[in-house]
């Protein structure tokens, strides 16, 4: 038999369908599948560098994850269970949006290179997947170990948003050297709309003397807040320990069997529970948005005050009118800013990689190729880098300016019209390594041969010459002249030679930094149409939020002018039944809850 | 005129346009007294960070943190004022509680600022302002001439406030303020013995960041509680470290797991728990770990250890940096802060007669010197300007970066007579016009060469 839950989400849908609401629909829909799967997703989710990480090791008792003293989870790591270790990465060739829907490519690694491959190449990989065969994933739990929030790559952050939606429950994890902070706690409210369920985790209690009050302070904060939310303090460092020593007295003070418990008690044993208190925030929350406007159509209707309608009918659509004709205008601001923004970053860069050739030029008009090259290829290299990076930084700082700017001629004002953030992942590749010229060395044998072939001119015309001074061909004079040519020759030899090294020195290093060049300005190409399109895509989703609720508002009280009297009542009528047939199903979602939910109209 | 006089001059010519109003004059007169006061540093970041903690490191004397603003400046006795409210201060006691000074206001419920006169040597170049963490960025740096910003790792919220700390058309051209500090150094990495040189590195790293590079001239990691502990190691407590060393390193070790085990009952040693707490409360736990390592190693005499937590503290580092980023740049911070001053006033009280005013600010923003070499300082280092290696570092040198005395400028590390330092600034400013004057040269570095040339003109009175 369906749960009652099940009834209750399914008739939500109904009514999201009968209202017109695609969109509230898709996210039930996808929450209906979700609690449907027999697994049972626990999120851990918290700042950078609290500790999540190690938490996961130390619940799993095995180092799954990595960690590290800087940034290190880049990407959502799901732990599950599986009869033998393994490890993939989760490729996604779009690598936007949804996780669930878009096909993706598994590819196995070695489980202690998962977040080194990872990290690697971040901008591909959407999660990482770790099975291990340990007891306590065995019931279909599965542990989601997330990068941190509030990190200023906003990348990451943005993934751990997007796993969030899939969580059955949640540990929040906050260390005991401070208590939650406004930041963590604003976290908590926005977890606790997506999944009720969460426990806050205390951690690192070993390094802090006064981790109790740090834990009393954090639960005088939840309940001054209203959050019911459970706390449990624990430290990750004393729990490996005690598992590679087998000190049983250390692990209780680890507080890890306190947690362990809560994992079992609250989340694998009540997963019936937690679908019904999911189910009930979810379908709450769509339930009182289609309500709302119902609503206010009735109080329209009731107050039959034609005049105020017909006002209201043209000042929506004056406003409409106004918002086509602005639109215009951001968008032309934003076309004309990244084209100049493209033009004036390539420039840019072609200005700082010409710098370099010269540079190179000037340096291999004097040095020899064959000295130094390594430190040559070196200095090219960090002088590469830093171009690069320069540059970067650059087309960072005006694709801010250039969002600023947008959003100054958008219509209107909104507090989140500046998107977050408009960097992309860092889409700097390696170029291909600078290739050695040949160098040929000027061996003493070749040295020897090149003399010889100098000085055997040189005997030989001094010889002629002083045979006729009647002595024989070989004498001292003609040997001397010999030696002399033959030492001119290999000084004109060797000087050609380097001449010819300076030259394929100065070949390779143009070669290289053109391949650079063409790499790099791709790269930075990329990026400012990604960042171009990302804007585009906020603004003109702003504006089309914006114009379909000017539309809806002015077709509202089209229809409340143009009914007539009877059809009016009609309308009210329905409405009325309508309303009323929502807020049955909606006391019947606050039923599924449970008394320990309190959910507000 | 130096910049020094024209902002100056400025001052007292606002003073007389506005003499008739008595908000004005309030606002210019207090401005006219901090602009010759030593350079003040606020010290801000979230709540629990440490900021009572770097600036009792950096006093060398430990204070009982206070929930409000607290002025500490140099003085030949110890005293305090409260400012509560309008009126005239309130002098209050300062007595001792423990090891640490108290602030005895008890009676004032709610004190706007508390300003303590302490003799120690810091204080004497720089006015230290430690702000609760609930303070805007507004408050915080309407008062201070610099900024220490505390944070754990670069967060969203630490890279606001830093943002907000720059957004003022004037702050942006004199950008010049901002040393960036990774706080609590000793708890990255859990607290393991190599916490100290990883913080290192990490703010290695944030040096080089691209959401980070532009808004602090500098960041540095600092461990807050070592940084006092060594300032402060008593000797009573040295003793009972060189005690706990004493002890094998794995018994040891397998007590300093945590923090509760260390202050438990089955302790090895007989060590009153009330000393191990009080020692757990002072250096922290990994304070405990390092400086029992520390003697472990030979580090065994006061001296040594406190010179080694020193260094290792982090809190050398971050001296230099005020010294660099802040002492010595005292005129120019004074400077900002008196124009950024001006601009609120004139934005405030707009008037006939001070169009002249105004027009001066905004001549002296863009034109002034000391900004423009600040700027070329910040083109330099952050590579929008890139010059030959050699000439750049010969840029950076004469405009300043190292220091801003003729010597530091021209590079001499003797006290070369006028003479000789004529000569040397002679043949620098020949070279550079040369180099302004290079028509092959991009039009980036020509403006730097002439920026260059415009200080070697300027230094040169001073060397007749």
């Amino acid at each position: 038999m369906a749960p009652p839950w099940l009834d209750v989400l399914d008739e939500t849908i109904g009514a999201c369908v009968t209202h017109r609401r695609p969109d509230l629909e898709a996210r039930l829909r996808e929450k209906r599948a979700q609690q449907l799967d027999p697994k049972l997703r626990v999120l851990v989710v918290g700042e950078s560098k609290q500790g999540k990480s190690q938490l996961v090791n130390a619940l799993l008792n095995a180092p799954v994850c990595a960690v590290g003293d800087d940034i290190t989870t880049t990407v959502p790591t799901f732990v599950q269970h599986a009869d033998t270790p393994s490890a993939a990465l989760v490729r996604n060739a779009s690598a936007r949006g949804s996780i669930f829907h878009t096909p993706t490519e598994r590819i196995a690694v070695p489980i202690e290179q998962v977040t080194k491959q990872a990290t690697a190449q971040s901008q591909h990989v959407v999660r990482a997947e770790i099975g291990i065969p340990r007891a306590l994933l065995d019931s279909g739990l599965v542990l989601i170990d997330t990068p941190g929030v509030g990190d200023t790559r906003s990348a990451h952050t943005a993934s751990t948003f997007a796993t969030l939606m899939q969580a059955d429950a949640v540990l929040l994890v906050s260390d005991a050297t401070g208590e939650l902070t406004a930041a963590e706690m604003t976290l908590l409210k926005k977890v606790m709309e997506a999944c009720p369920n969460v426990t806050v985790v205390v951690t690192k209690i070993d390094l802090v003397p006064s981790w109790r009050n740090v834990v009393e302070r954090n639960k005088a904060l939840l309940a001054r807040a209203g959050v019911p939310a459970k706390l449990i303090p624990v430290s990750s460092a004393l729990r490996l320990r005690a598992a590679k020593t087998g000190d049983q007295r250390l692990n209780t003070e680890s507080g890890f069997p306190e947690l362990l418990a809560c994992v079992q008690r609250d989340i694998v044993a009540s997963a019936d529970l937690l679908a019904r208190r999911a189910v009930a925030v979810v379908a709450s929350s769509a339930l009182t948005q289609l309500v709302t406007p119902l609503r206010e159509e009735l109080t329209a209707h009731d107050s039959s005050r034609t005049v105020a309608t017909i006002s209201t009918l043209q000042e929506a659509q004056r406003r409409v009118d106004e918002l086509r004709r602005r639109s215009a205008r951001w968008q032309n601001v934003l076309n004309d800013e990244m084209a100049d923004l493209i033009s004036d970053v390539e420039y840019d860069l072609r200005d700082r990689t010409r710098k370099i050739l010269r540079e190179v030029d000037k340096t291999y008009d004097e040095a020899d190729p064959a000295i130094g090259w390594d430190k040559f290829e070196q200095w090219l290299e960090d002088n590469l880098n830093e171009a690069a990076t320069t540059n970067f930084a650059w087309l960072m700082e005006r694709a801010e300016w250039v969002a600023a700017k947008v959003a100054k001629n958008f219509p209107v004002y909104r507090e989140d019209l500046i998107p977050g953030s408009v960097l992309p992942d860092d889409l700097l590749e390696p170029v291909s390594k600078l290739e050695k010229p040949k160098i040929e060395p000027f061996s003493i044998s070749q040295k020897l041969f090149t003399g010889l072939r100098g000085s055997y001119g040189g005997v030989l015309m001094f010889g002629l010459v002083t045979s006729l001074a009647g002595m024989p061909l070989i004498n001292v004079i003609s040997l001397g002249a010999g030696a002399l040519f033959g030492g001119k020759s290999i000084l004109d030899e060797s000087d050609q030679r380097l001449k010819r090294r300076q030259a394929a020195a100065k070949a390779a290093a143009q070669r290289h930094v053109d391949d650079f060049f063409v790499k790099f300005s791709k790269d930075v190409r990329d990026s400012a149409r990604h960042i171009q399109r990302s804007l585009r895509n906020h603004f003109s989703t702003l504006a089309e939020e914006l114009q379909e609720t000017l539309l809806e508002s002015a077709r509202s009280a089209k229809r409340a002018v143009q009914d007539d009297q009877t059809e009016r009542e009609r309308r009210l009528r329905e409405g009325r039944k309508e309303l009323d047939k929502l807020v049955t199903l909606y006391k019947r979602v606050q039923q599924l809850g449970g008394p320990a939910m309190e959910l507000t109209a | 005129m130096t910049l020094d006089r024209v902002v100056w001059s400025m001052l007292q010519e606002a003073l007389a346009v506005y003499r008739d109003s008595p908000r004005a004059t309030g606002w210019l007169r207090s401005h006219i007294e901090r602009y010759t006061e030593p350079v003040r540093v606020a010290v801000a970041g979230r709540a629990r960070i440490g900021k009572s903690t770097v600036v009792n490191a950096l006093i060398g004397d430990e204070f009982v943190p206070l929930n409000s603003f607290v002025w500490y400046r140099g003085g030949t006795e110890a005293r305090a004022h409260v400012f509560s409210g309008p009126g005239r201060p309130h002098e209050v006691a300062v007595g001792r509680r423990g090891s640490r000074n108290h602030v005895e206001i008890g009676q004032f419920d709610r004190a706007d600022r508390v300003v303590v006169e302490w003799p120690a040597r810091t204080l004497r170049d720089i006015v230290l302002i430690d702000t609760p963490s609930e303070a805007t960025p507004e408050q915080v740096l309407g008062e201070a001439d610099a900024l220490l910003y505390l944070m754990r790792h670069v967060q969203d919220d630490d890279l606001k406030f830093l943002q907000a700390a720059n957004d003022h058309p004037i702050a942006r051209v004199a950008n010049v303020h901002t040393v960036a500090v990774l706080a609590r150094a000793d708890e990255i990495g859990a607290g393991r013995i190599d916490a100290l040189s990883s913080a290192k590195q990490i703010a290695r790293r944030y040096r080089r960041d691209v959401a980070v590079q532009p808004l602090c001239q500098n960041v540095v990691s600092v461990a807050g509680l070592l940084a006092v502990a060594a300032k402060t190691l008593r000797e009573d407590e040295f003793t009972a470290l060189r005690t706990l060393a004493s002890l094998g390193r794995e018994e040891l070790e397998d007590h300093l797991l945590s923090a509760d085990r260390f202050v438990g009952e089955q302790f090895p040693l007989s060590m009153e728990p009330a000393v191990r707490q009080a020692l757990l409360e002072r250096f922290g736990i990994f304070g405990v770990r390092l400086i029992t390592a520390l003697i472990r190693q030979g580090f065994d005499t006061q001296v040594k250890l406190t010179g080694q937590l020193v260094q290792r503290s982090g809190l050398g580092e971050l001296r230099d940096s005020i010294a660099i980023h802040f002492t010595e740049r005292r005129e120019v911070l004074k400077a900002r802060s008196a124009l950024l001053a001006l601009d609120v006033l004139f934005r405030m009280e707009p008037r006939q007669n001070a169009r002249k005013l105004m027009a001066d600010l905004e001549r002296v923003v863009a034109s002034a010197h000391d900004f423009r070499e600040l700027r070329l300082v910040a083109a330099l280092q952050g590579g929008r300007t890139k010059l030959p290696a050699d000439l750049q570092t010969e840029a950076l040198r004469l405009i300043g970066a190292e220091g801003t005395t003729s010597l530091a400028r021209l590079g001499f590390d003797y006290e070369a007579d006028p003479h000789e330092q004529r000569e040397a600034l002679l043949d620098a400013l020949v070279r550079w016009q040369a180099q302004a004057a290079d028509v092959h040269a991009p039009n980036d570095q020509r403006r730097a060469a002439e920026v260059v040339v415009r200080t070697c003109e300027g230094l040169l009175p001073q060397l007749y």
